[in-house]
């Protein structure tokens, strides 16, 4: 694939040299008006589909400019508009190399539905952007990518993000969460520019410290304290209760104490005080990520070509983790007469993720590992043989199966290998001066291989054959062959098309009037399968694999051998857009799309979807009466009203079954389940936006202000229903919850100083979101709140009032009184609450919401001669986190280390303190039910945390040489950068855990501190 | 390229873009479907058949069939099952399973689906259709003919006319919310259902692997044992008479070769639908040894069914297994209709229908005294006598908590790490509470009364 792009790429290449050379005095003039309209980029705004002149935009807009003195060294592009957009917010999930950011534009509008914005490249929307929600990357068992990833930011020009209906109505229904567009870079006119960088990046180990845990003297007399107490979970768990058990001394020691126990076993216990494995340091590692790239582009009158490669190899601090990519990217867009104009972009890339398999078992990711990994257990025997640490296992209570984080890491795989090519062909074709025709096709072709190995020695496999386990007549056994590892590759492709095709008239009727026109038509067809095949007793050398002989249907259910999906949809839409402006003051627009697509079971009256805005601008800084004021340079007012929509397609006014395949009596057949109630009312969720807004600028722009409000009212939003069971379904989703988003969005640039030789300049920009339920329905016997009258991200929790003279927790009652548990929820003698679903819930308090109230950025820039410096702020602040309780008081594991809570937790000696004493199931059984079957101790407030931050996300200082000698030897230009990206982080307590942004996944790779060098050379 | 050329593309892609795009929608998608094709609706009903609920044999965690022992009962089952097992429907465990309220109705949503579109399937012949339309009614009578029993008082031990039972959902319609029928209702619209069924399904006899699809004497083996939890006794004899006629043959036990009754390779077997005592239900406890020990030396049953552990405890022989299913099967009908007569006073007839029974039960020597001894019964003492063969040949099929509801609802005790549990004589109990999370989502269900 590579190869054959090369290959298209020279091709470009040489064809637009060609075109180069033949030249003509008319061209040139010509080109040279071309050029001084790529100049003018400043004054319009990319949509995707126009460009619009910024004089006449009535949308709202915001547009980045990318580059490394404005978005710093960054090596994907939605790292890029972190902190850099009012009204964007962007929150890391992981620190994981490659991850995804959860980027909201204007908070979220779907409770159900996809909340991620729409991506456009050149034009193109791209397919397979969205990005897993956190309790899908909290399944650390995947390697997430989206499209994005596959764009190298060197590629970019800016990035233009569309907020308001006005702005996005064009997009149609795909447009409800905000449509990001992003604009790559072309060829300019002149003498071919090369140019080279190279970004070195050391991100240091960060140090557990954080995370408070215990050290093995701490942990050690932990387990011996618990041993004389009543304390009864998992006692024989621990190497403290291992031994004692081997010598026989358990009983003594329970009675007796410290003073009772034999020589021998002090001995032993004392060693393991003398052992600090430092997990850290052994599973994690500094990391070092590299970056290259070489561009070349230039251009004659007749063509232009842009074409360039890239390189990264990025290391994530856990050892064994690591992503690279590869990029080319060519563009080229050749004059072929004075009427036509046809451009070609072709963007490849290849990216490999490595990583071991990390299998459903939670211990076997080395982040939660090194937390709970006992400081006192070594990994190696003394004879270099793995030692397994039977304190580790999961699934069944009793289950023995032998884990070593090493052994996993050395004998077990997992890679994602991804490929991707999207090519955009143009055409533009000018009639008159004032009607023009422009297509454009767009195809995007995303291949990824994930490929598994487990080898036979792995705890993976061990936990397999240990599933297998059947009871035959002669016995139990496995029926997995019991030699051999697992392979299980899953092959996936999707492959897009769009179409375009535009029809757009500018004409200029007298010296008043100005209109623009535009009609068109688009459709898109997507299609994606994917093939997985798992092979067992499988040997990787020989490449051999064995049969396995499933004993019954269910059991073959267990370990499928092949999976497979295909989907196919296919879109038409057609849209309208104009303007009308009068006296270069008052622009009126609107713009008008009707979407249809083939969603399955949608009944041909929902089809099409027609979505539509009205929006105007009014130029006041141009009124006669307003050129007095002469410290206004310039002040709009915008408006804008308008409908976005969405329809969910996994619901059907039919009745939708999935074929499968079961054998009743032996004999395989056919059979359709029908999972959905058909819902035969199902309509468009609907979005009415109103966006007001402003924009100043003072004193000759020395200062720029924009200031916009809008109103969203989300109805009709798809929403879980339960149904009575007895129409056969327990719920449906129906057209029921409301939603508002009200917010603020500021953004304020100054020129603060500006002389000669020193320039200083700052950017603050933040975002005021407030997002409400207005309607929304909970099952009837769930005893936890509705959001109704809350943000959808709602945190409720039980009050809590400190502890009682036994150490349980006491909580707030409504009339302000501190009660027991039992009395808070009137338990019975069984631990089951007497109260009705609805008393329960009422008990909950409103928290706060785990989305940010504000967030923005604030960037300054200061230059100096030949030096720039660099500042960037991202800031989120309002935002709450149901973190995991650092112990659990009912089911605190002795086997693992743990965080020093536990060690302040209540006790007769330790009265004064907010933990709770470690609780057997027998001293007050009904609380005890709800503490540790039903998981009532999560939902105490203490363990919901504020979250509010301040990260440095960029500090960047930059020399650009000027020096004679270079031009001499033809070095135009040259710079070399170093920067510290998240140097700092200022936030609210976040004590206990690693980064502010995390403290909801325990499973989160820390955030990186990253320390990049950088050049750049052009010639 | 000339201005004429250009224009002509331009015209041209207009034109290819204003094309009429349904058909370029109209896109079939693999893996899902809305049926259609005879096919599909039958792949729909094969669904709801590989899903039916074993609520049937679960019930016989409430009968006096089987007990718990303390010492080898797994926590999990303990969890699972105890609150089913001591008739603890009012404060169960977190884990205790539930009734299959909802799969039962889903089974009824499907079959009603199906009578719903029975003019809308196409490419299958009107036999094909006109079966699987029977074959829907029937899956809707019989699921509400188990509903109604789990749920319902028993139609002979209350008014049936004012007693609330289930709700009665014939239309594939999930937007309705209803409360629950009379006992009345819900029998006539089963009632109803088989006449339906019968006029429409066709297939006297399904090959082996597709035995758990009703045939057509399906329709009448519901009717005769429909009847007779109703007492309707003439038309519990002449269905059951009708199902005899249809599949005479009885497993002889006196043999070596015989298949287990309980299977459906058996020669009486006629709808293998459910389970019987599926694995996971046979290994919570063990079967009542007091039964066993009861059942009369020379009944071939106490050992061909059962298998002495020690002298107290019995393994159960049937079930256990995917190919024991059992909906219907002759034994039944034989010992129906004999029930039937007996009631109705034609004792010659149920004596003569037993006899068939004995003969295939008993050993060779002892069938004589036993048919013998039948003669010189009074009608309760016969009746007795059915009833009692009954309990013994369809032990842990799933009948004995439903035949327990219609004729004396015994005291049951049950003794668990010493403490008992008992259910009286004529407890409530002895009709199950809807589950909970089924009143949560339909508060009408907790209406008592009519």
């Amino acid at each position: 694939m590579i190869r054959q792009f090369i290959f298209i790429l020279s091709l470009l290449l040489s064809l637009s040299m060609f075109a180069q050379d033949k030249k003509t005095q008319k061209d040139s003039l010509k080109a040279a008006q071309d050029i001084a309209k790529e100049f003018e980029l400043d004054n319009f705004v990319v949509t995707g589909y126009q460009k619009i002149d910024r004089r006449k935009m009535t949308g709202v807009s915001t547009t980045v400019k990318i580059s490394d003195e404005t978005v710093g060294a960054v090596l994907n592009v939605d790292q890029a508009l972190a902190g850099q957009v009012a009204g964007l917010s962007s929150v890391s999930s992981t620190g994981a190399p490659g991850a995804p950011l959860k980027i909201r534009i204007r908070g979220i509008s779907s409770i159900n539905g996809n909340q991620d914005p729409l991506w456009v490249l050149d034009g193109i929307p791209l397919d397979g952007t969205e990005v897993p929600t956190m309790e899908d990357l909290k399944d650390i068992d995947n390697l997430y990518q989206t499209s994005i990833a596959g764009l190298n930011p060197a590629d970019i020009e800016s990035i233009t993000v569309l907020k308001d209906a006005a702005a996005t109505a064009i997009y149609g229904a795909r447009a409800a969460n905000g449509v990001i567009v992003i604009t790559t870079k072309k060829g300019k006119m002149g003498a071919p520019n090369i140019n080279f960088y190279t970004k070195l990046t050391v991100s240091p180990n960060k140090g557990l410290g954080r995370l408070n845990l215990l050290n093995s003297d701490e942990k050690v007399n932990l387990e011996l304290g618990l041993l004389q107490s009543n304390y009864s979970f998992r006692d024989n768990k621990g190497d403290v209760a291992r031994i004692l058990s081997n010598l026989g001394e358990t009983a003594a020691f329970k009675a007796g104490g410290w003073d009772a126990l034999s020589a021998d076993a002090k001995n032993q216990i004392n060693n393991l005080r003398g052992i600090n494995t430092d997990w850290n340091d052994i599973l994690m590692r500094t990391a070092f990520t590299q970056d290259y790239g070489v561009s070349i582009s230039g251009g004659g009158n007749k063509a232009t070509y842009y074409a360039s490669v890239g390189y990264s190899n990025n290391q994530g601090n856990v050892r064994g983790v690591s992503a690279d990519r590869f990029n080319a990217t060519v563009k080229t867009n050749i004059r072929i007469n004075e009427m036509l104009k046809v451009g070609v972009s072709l963007f490849a890339n290849q990216r490999k993720q490595k990583s071991f398999m990390t299998d459903v078992n939670s211990f076997v990711n080395p982040v939660y590992y090194s937390r709970m990994a006992n400081p006192y257990f070594q990994p190696y025997n003394a004879d270099g043989s793995y030692n397994y640490d039977i304190n580790v296992q999961g699934g069944k209570e009793d289950s023995q199966l032998n884990f070593n984080i090493f052994e996993e890491r050395a004998n077990t795989n997992h890679n994602r290998k991804d490929r991707q090519i999207m090519a955009i062909f143009d055409a533009e074709l000018q009639f008159t001066d004032w009607l023009k025709f422009t297509t454009q096709l767009g195809l995007q072709t995303d291949a990824y291989t994930i490929d598994k190995y487990a080898g036979e020695n792995s705890f993976a496999m061990r936990k397999d054959i240990e599933r297998s386990l059947y009871t035959y007549s002669t016995g139990k056994a496995p029926f997995l062959p019991t030699t051999g590892g697992k392979h299980q590759v899953t092959e996936a492709h999707s492959h897009q098309w769009t179409w375009k095709g535009m029809l757009e008239m500018q004409k200029r009727l007298g010296d008043y009037h100005e209109v623009q026109f535009m009609l068109g038509s688009e459709i898109r067809h997507v299609d994606a399968n994917s093939v997985y095949t798992a092979a067992y007793g499988y040997d990787p050398r020989t490449l051999t694999s064995q049969t396995v002989y499933f004993p019954s249907e269910n059991s073959a259910l267990l370990f499928p051998l092949h999976r497979e999906t295909q989907t196919e949809n296919a879109y038409v839409s057609w849209f309208a857009t104009g303007s009308y402006t009068l006296k270069e003051r008052y622009t009126l627009g609107g713009s008008i799309r009707f979407d249809g697509s083939d969603v399955f079971g949608v009944a041909k009256k929902y089809r099409y979807l027609p979505l539509y805005s009205v929006s105007g601008l009014w130029r006041m800084g141009d009124e006669k009466w307003m050129k007095p004021v002469t410290w206004i340079s310039s002040l709009n007012m915008r408006a804008s009203y308008g409908i976005q929509g969405n329809i969910d397609k996994n619901t059907s006014p039919y009745l939708i079954g999935i074929f499968n395949r079961r054998s009743i009596l032996g004999q395989s057949e056919y059979v359709i389940n029908a999972e959905t109630a058909p819902n035969p009312s199902l309509k468009w969720e609907k979005t009415r936006n109103v966006n007001v807004g402003f924009d100043f600028s003072f004193l000759k722009g020395k200062i720029n202000f924009t200031v916009d409000y809008y109103y969203r009212r989300s109805s009709d939003l798809i929403g879980l229903k339960m149904l009575p069971l007895e129409t056969g379904f327990s719920s449906t989703t129906i057209n029921w919850a409301t939603m508002q988003n009200k917010g603020w969005e500021f953004a304020i640039s100054t020129r603060n100083i500006w002389t000669k030789n020193f320039h200083w300049t700052t950017q603050l920009n933040f975002g005021i979101n407030n997002n409400k339920v207005l309607r929304e329905t909970v099952a009837e016997n769930s005893t936890y709140p509705s959001r109704e009258g809350y943000p959808v991200g709602a945190i409720f929790a039980l009050e809590t009032a400190g502890l009682d003279n036994q150490g349980y927790p006491l909580f707030r009652n409504k009339n302000g009184e501190a009660v027991t548990l039992t009395e808070l929820l009137d338990l019975n003698p069984q631990g089951g609450s007497k109260l009705s679903a609805e008393e329960q819930r009422s008990l909950y308090k409103y928290m706060g919401t785990v989305d940010p109230k504000v967030s923005g950025g604030f960037i300054n820039t200061f230059e100096y001669k030949q030096w720039t410096l660099g500042l960037n702020f991202t800031f989120n602040f309002g935002m709450k986190v149901r973190v995991t309780p650092t112990y659990n008081p009912t089911s605190f594991d002795r086997g693992l280390n743990t965080n020093h809570d536990v060690l302040n937790r209540w006790t007769v000696d330790n009265k004064n303190t907010i933990f709770p004493t470690l609780m057997n199931s027998s001293d007050r059984p009904a609380e005890y039910v709800q503490y540790h079957d039903l998981n009532l101790y999560n939902m105490l407030d203490t363990w919901v945390r504020n979250c509010n931050y301040v990260r440095l996300q960029s500090l960047r200082l930059a020399y650009k040489f000027d020096m004679k000698w270079m031009k001499r030897i033809g070095i135009k230009n040259a710079s070399v950068s170093v920067e510290g990206r998240n140097l700092f982080v200022i936030a609210s307590n976040y004590n206990n855990y690693l980064d502010p942004e995390t403290m909801g996944n325990p499973f989160a790779q820390p955030i990186s501190r990253d320390i990049i060098f950088g050049i750049n050379l052009g010639f | 390229m000339n201005m004429i050329n250009m224009k002509n593309i331009f015209l041209l892609s207009i034109a290819l873009l204003l094309v009429s795009c349904d058909k370029f929608l109209d896109i079939q998608p693999t893996g899902k479907v809305i049926a259609k094709t005879g096919e599909e609706y039958r792949a729909l009903l094969t669904g709801v058949y590989n899903t039916f609920p074993t609520d049937r044999s679960l019930t016989t965690l409430r009968t006096d069939e089987m007990f718990i022992d303390g010492g080898s009962v797994t926590s999990e089952d303990y969890n699972t099952y105890f609150d089913i097992w001591t008739w603890n429907d009012i404060t169960p465990d977190e884990k205790s399973t539930s009734w299959s309220w909802r799969q039962f109705y889903h089974t009824i949503y499907i079959a009603s689906y199906v009578i719903d579109k029975q003019s809308e399937i196409t490419e299958a012949s009107p036999a094909v259709v006109s079966q699987l339309v029977g074959e829907a009614y029937m899956l809707r009578a019989y699921s509400y003919s188990i509903l109604v029993n789990l749920f319902g008082k028993p139609y002979t031990k209350c008014d049936p006319t004012t007693e609330l039972a289930v709700p009665l959902m014939v239309t594939p319609d999930v937007e309705s919310v209803i409360g629950r029928s009379t006992v009345e209702a819900v029998y006539q619209q089963i009632l109803s259902d088989i006449n339906m069924a019968k006029q429409k399904l066709n297939v006297d006899k399904w090959e082996d692997a597709l035995k758990y699809r009703f045939n057509k004497i399906s329709a009448d083996a519901l009717m005769a044992r429909v009847c007779l939890y109703m007492g309707r006794w003439q038309e519990a004899l002449d269905a059951a008479k009708v199902v005899i006629a249809a599949y005479p043959e009885l497993e002889d036990l006196t043999t070596t070769t015989y298949t287990m009754p309980d299977k459906y390779t058996s020669k009486e077997a006629i709808v293998s639908l459910e389970q019987v005592m599926k694995s996971a239900y046979k290994g919570i406890g063990y079967p009542d040894a007091k039964f066993i020990t009861s059942i009369t030396t020379g009944d071939l049953r106490k050992n061909r069914y059962f298998k002495a552990k020690t002298s107290q405890v019995y393994d159960l022989l049937k079930g256990g297994a995917n190919e024991c299913r059992s909906t219907f099967r002759s034994a039944e009908f034989y010992l129906t209709a004999a029930e039937a007569a007996a009631r109705l006073g034609k004792l010659e007839e149920a004596i003569d229908l037993m006899s068939t029974m004995v003969k295939n039960r008993y050993l060779v020597a002892r069938q004589t005294t036993t048919i013998n001894s039948m003669k010189s019964m009074t009608q309760d003492q016969l009746i007795d006598f059915i009833l009692e063969d009954r309990r013994a040949e369809l032990c842990f099929e799933g009948h004995r908590w439903f035949d327990l509801r219609r004729t004396t609802q015994p005291k049951i005790e049950k003794t668990f790490s010493d403490v008992t549990y008992t259910l009286e004589e004529g407890d409530s109990r002895y009709t199950i509470v809807i589950p909970r999370e089924a009143i949560s989502a339909n508060p009408l269900l907790s209406q008592e009364k009519k």
